[in-house]
């Protein structure tokens, strides 16, 4: 296990990713050219929505040679009115891999910036030129760069960059890519169709290379509330995401040069420039509630080493061996290394436990995990078999997997937090059904947050049937975190729940004019592959799609049974029109009559009494 | 002979009137229909009127009549019942149709009818459909098809010394033996209606395959056992029924039926005997006296006849009948229960395996010396 990480470490990631670049969707003309739209276009709209602003996002596919035929390459333009980049982030952020703003527990439609980096990457190789990045952070100046990446490197390679005025702030990222837009060009406009639905407050336009404007205007005007960036949950958490954690809090020791000695002389309120060793520790004694914890670290060693700061400018700190109390020093002045030990005793002993052993096991659970209170924390401890005080610092790695192993099994602790989540609510997405497809009846609604593994997720859904509707429905449109999944959608749970359902039992019959729209809002979507378009069907998603599928249906049902009730009320005036007088002409022969008998005006009021009631069902069902 | 011209005209006119009081009747009762609904309609009220229920749960056994019957459940028929209102048109349709048909002393067949209601923009599924108010008229009529001139497409036949005479538009009073013609006559509207005049025969022996009648006419079994011989072609009509009532009630003829040994053939006896479930709305249909002779589960023992075995439908139609009041006493219990027993069956042709002739020469003769002591 450890070699294969070793030699994964060897390569950059850029090559990686060069190598698996069909892995994250690159895997032919395409697709790579469906792919990298979405992942520019998806950036976009996440810079929008992390800063409140509502989306303007321009999507242009050019050819470069328009007679050639496909394949070949195209021009990809995507252009924002997000917060732009600052100038100094915009080559690392454009011009390496695993470079991003993105890290931290929230909902997002993409984790890491990753997409685009690989859609420059897969770029760059395909037609050799650079990523044309123009943005402005300010409103003032716009930056642009020419970049070229170093796969090998993994660095970004300025070959241009210039300045202009402007008065917009945003971001306009332009490639070139082979791509196949006679075969990508459907999947292309249905995503951005499909985006706008699920993105109602965005205006998203899109210029075709065959010279066509597909424009989508904002009809909502309020942005949703941005999800909040929240502590991870403990059942969603694995082995090397803690070691990780314990590496965040563990504090450093801090590297005593000659900038920290001034800081601590700083601190302590030092004027003479060569106090002796007894002073300053007599000093730090009387000022240690109000210094900083670096501070007081130096201090801490410097009591142990009992050197002024002159000595301790010629030493370095090799090891601080805390089991058996030695502090390891390499002293330049005779070049060589030397130990001293440390007194347990000692007040500043504990001050160098804290910060070589890190926190003790409670307050690691409660500071570092959503929704985890003291009482938990010593409850989830007792479970572990752990010490509630064990410094996290001091776990074997055996210790680490149990642990890790026990905060799965826990079942204590609280559900997980759901306000990372970001649903797009139940009044905007009826809203986008109704325009989109002006249907006869629609229902929507969002179930409350659940969690699988450790990760919340929201379900929302929405059920249209009739109006401009096509039929042989039902039509699904799946979303996951706000993007809409196109491909493999055989595999996907959603689909799974969606063809489960008899919907005879809810009066939907034969091939309905009928759509679902379904959402689900995680921090982390369980996809079933690397491409991101199924879902798989983890248990407790499959339940709450159910449930809320179940809820719509019985809307529709209803719905569907009294626009029955209106047909019938159509029909039976209809009916005593074409059979009455029919049956008045042969009785009266049978009666030996020449005379029809009178019935024209029962037949009237008939018809409309029943005409009466069929307008006011289809009133009662009236949801345009 | 002048006496005996008088009389056979006093006979033929005497005959004449009973047609046309018949006809008269079934004109008036149909006009009484007629009114009522268009009275309903007159005042501004959407006509109904009541059927008696053909459902099962009302077909009732009457041992008294030795038929089933309709009880007393009836259902209301109502033109505002939009469920209703398109088999009602078509009811209402039939009785126009009818009317016309006996007026005109015209005859149709239930494919005929199917057809002649595109003529007035009245829409049947398929024939089945119109067949089924059909029915609905008998029902509320009380009288079955042929009263209104309407007749299944023929397919049974008769052959053998009698003497009718027609009643049917530019026949009547022609008369016709029925021995004339070797492939017999088929039993049509104008033979179903006509008059029976006389007849030397002594007995009917209605069999159930056209093969055998017509090897019974060959072998002159009309002859040797003073016979009339019907073919039912399988399930007798309601038209045969009818003639074989009335050769039996008019011409006090006894009638035997020959079927295939087997349960269909059981029960095509039956229904000649006492009607089917299907027709309990309607009487005048059956003849309780008939009697079935063969071919007898116990015959496939007692001639040693070849046989066949049962399918899985021929079994479980055993058990169904077993369960039918008719079916629970006297040889129709017993064949059954044999039947049942051998889990096989033999056709009516089995017996030439002994000879062609072996069903008329021997068979045929000791069945009816038999039949004179069922």
């Amino acid at each position: 296990m450890s070699s294969i990480k070793e030699k994964f470490n060897q390569i950059s990631p850029s090559e990686f990713f060069y190598s698996n670049r069909d892995l994250a969707g690159f895997s032919n003309p395409t697709r790579s050219l469906y792919t990298a739209v979405r992942e520019f276009v998806e950036n976009a709209l996440d810079a929008c929505d992390q800063k409140g602003i509502l989306p303007d996002v321009h999507l242009t596919i050019k050819a470069v040679d328009p007679d050639k035929p496909d394949p070949k390459p195209y021009i990809l333009t995507v252009k924002d009115n997000g917060p732009g980049i600052d100038a100094e982030h915009i080559p690392l952020a454009f011009g390496t891999v695993l470079y991003g703003s993105k890290f931290g527990l929230k909902q997002a439609r993409g984790m890491f910036g990753l997409g685009a980096t690989m859609a420059i990457l897969y770029g760059q190789i395909t037609t050799n030129k650079p990523v044309i990045v123009k943005s402005s952070s300010d409103a003032k100046i716009q930056n642009q760069f020419e970049i070229l990446l170093d796969i090998q490197k993994n660095k970004p390679v300025i070959l241009k960059h210039t300045t202009k005025d402007i008065s917009k702030k945003g971001l306009s990222v332009s490639i070139c890519l082979e791509g196949d837009y006679s075969k990508a060009g459907n999947k292309i406009r249905d995503y951005v169709y499909e985006t706008s639905l699920i993105t109602p407050y965005a205006s998203i336009t899109f210029d075709d290379p065959k010279g066509n404007k597909f424009s989508h205007p904002r009809f909502v005007k309020d942005i949703p509330p941005p999800p909040t960036i929240i502590r991870p949950h403990p059942h969603g958490i694995d082995v090397e995401r803690i070691r990780r954690m314990i590496v965040e809090s563990q504090f450093e020791i801090p590297t005593i040069d000659d900038a920290m000695i001034e800081k601590v002389r700083k601190d302590l309120g030092l004027s003479k420039k060569n106090l002796s060793f007894t002073s300053i520790m007599d000093k730090a004694k009387k000022k240690w509630k109000n210094l900083p914890r670096q501070v007081r670290v130096v201090i801490a060693l410097m009591s142990f080493l009992k050197m002024d700061f002159e000595k301790l400018n010629k030493i370095r700190i090799e090891d601080i061996d805390m089991p058996n109390k030695k502090l390891f020093y390499w002293d330049f002045g005779d070049s060589q290394s030397k130990s001293i030990d440390m007194d347990p005793e000692s007040q500043y002993y504990k001050q160098l436990t804290n910060t070589v052993q890190g926190e003790p096991l409670t307050t690691f659970l409660t500071k570092r995990f959503q929704r985890v209170g003291p009482t938990t924390a010593v409850k989830f401890a007792e479970f572990a078999k752990l010490k509630p005080e064990k410094r996290m610092g001091t776990l074997t790695n055996q210790e680490l997997v149990n642990l890790s192993d026990s905060l799965q099994k826990f079942d204590d602790f609280m559900a997980p937090d759901s306000s990372c989540l970001a649903p797009l609510g139940a009044e905007p997405l009826e809203k986008g059904i109704k325009k989109f497809f002006n249907p006869d009846f629609v229902a929507v609604v969002q179930r409350p947050a659940s969690a699988y593994s450790g990760f919340p997720f929201i379900i929302e859904m929405g059920i249209a049937y009739g109006g401009d509707i096509k039929t042989g429905g039902p039509h699904v449109y799946r979303y996951a975190n706000r993007i809409p999944l196109l491909y493999d959608e055989g595999s996907d749970v959603v689909i799974k729940v969606v063809n489960d359902t008899d919907w005879g039992r809810y009066k939907v019959k034969g091939e309905p004019p009928f759509i679902i729209v379904s959402h689900i809002c995680s921090t982390r979507i369980p996809y079933k592959t690397a491409g991101k378009e199924n879902v798989a069907d983890r248990q407790e998603i499959e339940r709450e799609l159910r449930l809320a599928l179940q809820f719509l249906s019985r809307k529709l049902s209803s719905f569907m049974s009294k626009r029955g009730q209106a047909e019938a009320a159509k029909k039976r005036a209809n009916l005593y029109a074409k059979y009455i007088p029919m049956i008045a002409e042969f009785c009266t022969e049978l009666a030996g009559k020449k005379k029809e008998p009178n019935y024209k005006k029962m037949l009237e009021t008939e018809i409309e009494t029943e005409t009466k009631k069929a307008v006011k069902e289809e009133k009662e069902i009236g949801n345009k | 002979m002048a006496t005996s011209k008088t009389k056979k005209d006093s006979k033929a006119k005497a005959r004449s009137k009973k047609a046309d009081d018949k006809q008269k009747n079934i004109l008036e009762m149909l006009k009484s229909h007629g009114a009522k609904i268009y009275d309903d309609l007159d005042n501004g009220q959407f006509p109904k009127f009541s059927i008696p229920s053909r459902s099962v749960s009302n077909i009732v056994y009457d041992k008294k009549l030795r038929q089933y019957i309709l009880g007393n459940n009836a259902a209301l028929r109502s033109s505002r019942n939009s469920a209703q209102l398109r088999s009602f048109t078509q009811l209402m349709w039939l009785a126009f149709f009818a009317n016309r048909l006996t007026n005109e002393k015209k005859s149709s067949t239930l494919r005929d009818v199917y057809y002649s209601s595109q003529a007035f923009a009245v829409e049947f599924e398929d024939q089945s459909e119109s067949d089924n108010i059909i029915v609905d008229l008998e029902a509320v009529t009380s009288k079955p098809r042929e009263d209104f001139h309407i007749f299944p497409e023929e397919r049974s036949s008769i052959f053998g010394d009698l003497n009718i005479e027609y009643t049917i538009p530019g026949y009547e009073g022609k008369t016709m033996n029925l021995a004339n013609h070797p492939d017999g006559y088929s039993i049509g509207p104008s033979l179903t209606t006509a008059e029976l005049v006389d007849t030397s025969a002594e007995i009917v022996i209605a069999i159930e395959k056209g093969g055998l009648f017509t090897r019974f006419v060959e072998e002159q079994v009309d002859k040797k056992f003073k016979s009339i011989i019907i073919n039912t072609g399988g399930q007798a009509p309601r038209s045969t029924r009818t003639l074989l009532k009335r050769l039996h009630d008019e011409m006090k003829l006894p009638i035997i039926c020959l079927t295939d040994g087997d349960v269909y053939g059981e029960h095509i006896a039956m229904v000649i005997k006492s009607g089917s479930a299907n027709a309990a709305h309607l009487r005048e249909l059956t003849v309780p006296d008939a009697k079935w002779v063969g071919v007898w589960a116990t015959d496939i023992e007692k001639y040693k006849l070849p046989t066949i075995p049962m399918t899985e439908s021929d079994i479980k139609r055993c058990y169904d009948l077993q369960k039918d009041p008719r079916y629970q006493d006297g040889i129709w219990k017993k064949e059954l229960d044999v039947f049942l027993r051998l889990k096989r069956k033999a056709e009516l042709e089995a017996f030439s395996k002994y000879g062609l002739t072996n069903i008329t020469d021997k068979y045929l003769p000791q069945k009816l010396e038999l039949a004179k002591s069922l």
